[in-house]
């Protein structure tokens, strides 16, 4: 039996995560001296008073009226472009494919990699020097990133699949691309949609954070406010963000319900909400490009690949100087300590607020349900808010350091997190609470022994899926002395470095495969 | 152990896979595997699709460039940049009755966004600062500086310090080298570069604060951060401080410390694209416009200025000297 070799492996996952924690806790200065900042309660106060007071002006509600539909279709078009790339994609990494041809799939992984590895913003700004002012700069910048996360996930969608399809039509002498049109892809067609509705869901946070880099939509209003610290102004964005949030994660869970529990009906009917919601979808997508006067020749003509050449010209070859690779050692290491520390908190918010966030059976109390409530709510705005805000927040009461920037992408984390968490309270089975209940345990009791030993392991994968996420968002809250790769890179990108630019670029890609390498082994020792 | 619900959880076996939650796997076709006529589908959306692209034709994107025919104008987010984006309508109807051209005004959320966007010739006439005027000057060849305010021939940085520090105004700038200290925007000329050299000719080494200088990105930003006393020390624009000390917005904690020496900053910058599509005589009509704005005038008011004046690119020289020596400059 290989029990006690996995239980071993589990022991040395963990006994690694606590030596992370600490070195990263170590390097952010926690252990030593102090880093709260009392004074800066009043800056806090004004942040918050904000979100009581939003500015509802009729210009203001305008302006944010029409910079969500920029969101929406950036995010629609985003997304779809995702899936199509995805789909695309999937056939050539899928390890199906290649069969015993290890190479080729290693080398397919290795290049899905490096569009993953950059942040969408960082894409953003890359792809505003090419294409100037044009929708496909948004629609690009969240398509590409997540087509290659999208294709890696297909792919694993795909090998996991029943193969007998696919082995009967292999057998029966069909090429290996029709084998896996006709043999796997119907398999695996639940899967895909409901990840495909996922993507969607992130999509609308991607494009606030190309709006940040001056792409529109409401990214881009709340920016503009949050440049001269209009905390009402910037809440009224929040909210309308929030608002739209919530109209994706309510739908995209619908989606991912009827996926995961069709109703009974009929052999070969389909199920009418699922073609709904494509079909809704689809349109949505045709709107969008319709909205922002999507041109394809735009991509391929003069002036772009003109400006194109120029940066690649500029950026080659890659700076390779010696000052440049120990200051991106050095920061590198920030950004792992900052990364490492953002994920417990979001790990630890999430099991504390799990339970009470997930959706109570029928018949609890009124107490509980609004505590639920108000728990989601409150994750909802965690993450509605973007993390360079939450960054300029904390160092209002933290001294500056790499403590405030990782708090600030763990209270972001923690609201993506905490929600999939609580998700995964909802699908667990009711009868060992219910049994704690019967006993008459108190509600510690029930969250200790009922909820945590069921949610503590879907959690942790989540967690470490999302440690890439948060590795790659390190970029967006370095510059107030948190530190890390994105302070070398926006410097490099201020001065027009070119060069720096792409060794920085490189070194983060790298940084992201090694994460999601090791990411990828503990979830497999966890399984 | 069967656990019914569990199954449809996507628990950690599959979690791998997709972070939310994907289908357990079903053998074989069954009900409520979400099957579409596929061909049909997929034919009829790519149909729809080229036609919805096909029939944007004219449509102009509610975020791409500028018709042709118009004169695109942007600036960078320095001051009030929510107010400028708000209000544009009144630049872009003012200059538009002024020059007889459609103008349409971009607003931009990042510095160097800014500049590659007047390297594109997305943006035609841009409010730069002395160091981003600098570096869109040097990346679009042909573009000139049209006109200044009247504050820019000699503008100043302000060194503002938490009261908490004890440290009384006066003009030794060594005595902030042992402070928490941010910058504002990192190619921000007043927030950055000019205070940089300055602290450096007064012998502190300007990335050399204790756990290395912020950068808060943006005037208001270093106010508020200062105002916490997180950073006991920042340096800003001049207007911007003196418009939020008239309006009683600073923390009382927050006091001047030391003011820079005089230098060129802001202008406007025409790029050669504009100049080659809507005529020979445009930089003098927006240089005529510009200096002929009578005192008081609403587009006067938006950017601080009491009246343009003209500037060259000589006035940038020295600007552009320090950003080299900075590393701005590459």
């Amino acid at each position: 039996m290989l029990r006690p070799a996995r239980d071993r492996a589990r022991l040395l996952c963990g006994l690694g995560a606590g030596a992370l924690l600490l070195w990263s806790l170590a390097g952010s200065g926690v252990l030593g001296g102090p880093v709260l900042n009392p004074a800066g309660v009043g800056q806090l106060t004004r942040f918050a008073a904000g979100a009581l007071h939003p500015d509802l002006s009729g210009e203001l509600l305008g302006v944010l009226a029409r910079a969500t539909l920029v969101t929406v279709a950036y995010a629609v078009l985003g997304a779809g472009l995702a899936v199509a790339l995805g789909a695309l994609g999937a056939v050539a990494a899928a390890r199906t494919t290649w069969g015993r041809r290890r190479a080729g799939w290693v080398a397919v992984r290795g290049a899905l990699a490096v569009p993953r590895g950059l942040h969408e913003a960082v894409w953003g700004l890359l792809l505003v020097g090419v294409l100037g002012l044009d929708p496909w700069v948004g629609v690009l910048a969240i398509g590409v990133p997540y087509g290659a996360v999208t294709a890696r996930v297909f792919a694993d969608l795909l090998d996991e699949a029943p193969h007998g399809g696919y082995e009967a039509l292999r057998a029966a002498g069909a090429g290996a691309g029709v084998a896996v049109l006709y043999g796997l892809v119907p398999e695996a067609s639940g899967g895909m949609l409901s990840y495909a509705f996922y993507r969607l869901e992130c999509a609308v946070r991607s494009a606030v954070v190309l709006g940040l880099i001056g792409a529109g939509g409401l990214g881009q209003e709340l920016a503009l406010s949050f440049t001269s610290l209009r905390w009402e102004q910037v809440w009224s964005a929040v909210y309308a963000l929030a608002a739209l949030c919530l109209l994706a994660d309510v739908a995209g869970r619908a989606v991912r319900r009827r996926v995961a529990a069709p109703p009974p009906r009929a052999t070969g009917r389909r199920d009418p909400v699922l073609t709904g919601a494509v079909l809704a979808t689809a349109a949505l997508a045709l709107w969008s490009a319709w909205f922002l006067a999507l041109r394809p020749a735009t991509l391929v003509d003069g002036r772009t690949l003109d400006q194109l050449g120029t940066l690649l010209r500029a950026a080659w070859p890659p700076a390779g100087d010696g000052p440049l690779l120990s200051e991106i050692a050095v920061r590198a290491v920030e950004t792992v300590q900052m990364s490492v520390l953002a994920i417990a908190v979001a790990v630890a918010g999430s099991l504390v607020l799990a339970g009470v966030a997930a959706r109570a059976p029928r018949g609890t109390g009124a107490v509980r349900w609004a505590a639920g409530a108000a728990v989601r709510a409150g994750l909802l705005l965690l993450r509605a808010v973007p993390a360079p805000v939450w960054a300029l927040v904390f160092v209002f009461v933290l001294l500056p350091g790499p403590l405030p920037g990782a708090l600030a992408l763990g209270v972001h984390t923690l609201g993506v997190l905490g929600r999939l968490s609580a998700e995964a309270v909802e699908e667990l089975d009711p009868r060992p609470v219910a049994a704690l209940t019967a006993l008459g345990a108190a509600p510690l009791g029930r969250w200790l022994y009922g909820v945590l030993p069921g949610v503590a392991r879907p959690a942790t994968a989540f967690a470490l899926y999302r440690w890439e996420v948060a590795l790659r968002d390190t970029v967006l809250v370095g510059l107030l002395g948190a530190g890390g790769l994105g302070v070398l890179l926006s410097a490099r990108l201020a001065a027009f470095d070119w060069p720096a630019v792409a060794t920085v670029l490189a070194a983060t890609v790298l940084l992201t495969l090694a994460v999601d390498l090791v990411g990828a082994r503990v979830r497999a020792v966890l399984r | 152990m069967p656990r019914p619900r569990a199954a449809r959880s996507g628990g950690p076996e599959h979690a791998r896979t997709a972070i939310g939650r994907p289908a357990p796997r079903r053998p074989g076709p069954g009900p409520g595997r979400p099957t579409f006529g596929r061909r049909g589908f997929l034919t009829g959306s790519a149909l729809a699709m080229a036609a919805a692209l096909a029939g944007c034709g004219d449509r102009r994107s509610p975020v791409g460039p500028a018709p042709s025919g118009a004169l695109s104008v942007g600036a960078i987010p320095d001051q009030d940049p929510e107010v400028l984006a708000r209000l544009y309508g009144t630049v872009a109807d003012a200059m538009s009755a002024a020059l007889d051209l459609e103008v349409v005004y971009r607003p931009v959320t990042d510095y160097a966004a800014a500049v590659s966007l007047f390297r594109t010739g997305d943006l035609d006439l841009v409010w730069f600062g002395g160091l981003t005027g600098v570096q869109a000057r040097l990346q679009t060849p042909g573009a000139v500086p049209v006109a200044q305010r009247d504050v820019d021939a000699a503008f100043h940085s302000v060194f503002v310090v938490d009261a908490a520090t004890g440290l009384a105004p006066a003009d030794d700038l060594r005595a902030l080298a042992p402070l928490r200290f941010t910058y504002g925007s990192e190619t921000s000329t007043s927030g950055r570069l000019m205070p940089a050299w300055f602290l450096r000719r007064a012998g502190v080494d300007p990335q050399g604060f204790p756990g290395g200088p912020g950068f808060s990105g943006s005037h208001d930003a270093t106010l508020a951060l200062v105002g916490s006393g997180s950073y006991q020390a920042g340096v800003l624009n001049e207007q911007v401080w003196a418009a939020r000390t008239a309006d009683g917005s600073v923390a009382p904690s927050v006091v001047e410390y030391a003011r820079t020496p005089a230098y060129h900053d802001y202008h406007w910058l025409l790029g050669p694209a504009a100049v080659d599509r809507l005529g020979a005589d445009l930089p003098d009509r927006v240089r005529s416009w510009l200096l002929g704005l009578p005192p008081g005038d609403e587009v006067l008011e938006l950017f601080g200025a009491g009246s343009f004046l003209p500037t060259d690119a000589s006035a940038y020289d020295q600007i552009e000297a320090i950003g080299r020596e900075l590393g701005l400059i590459t």
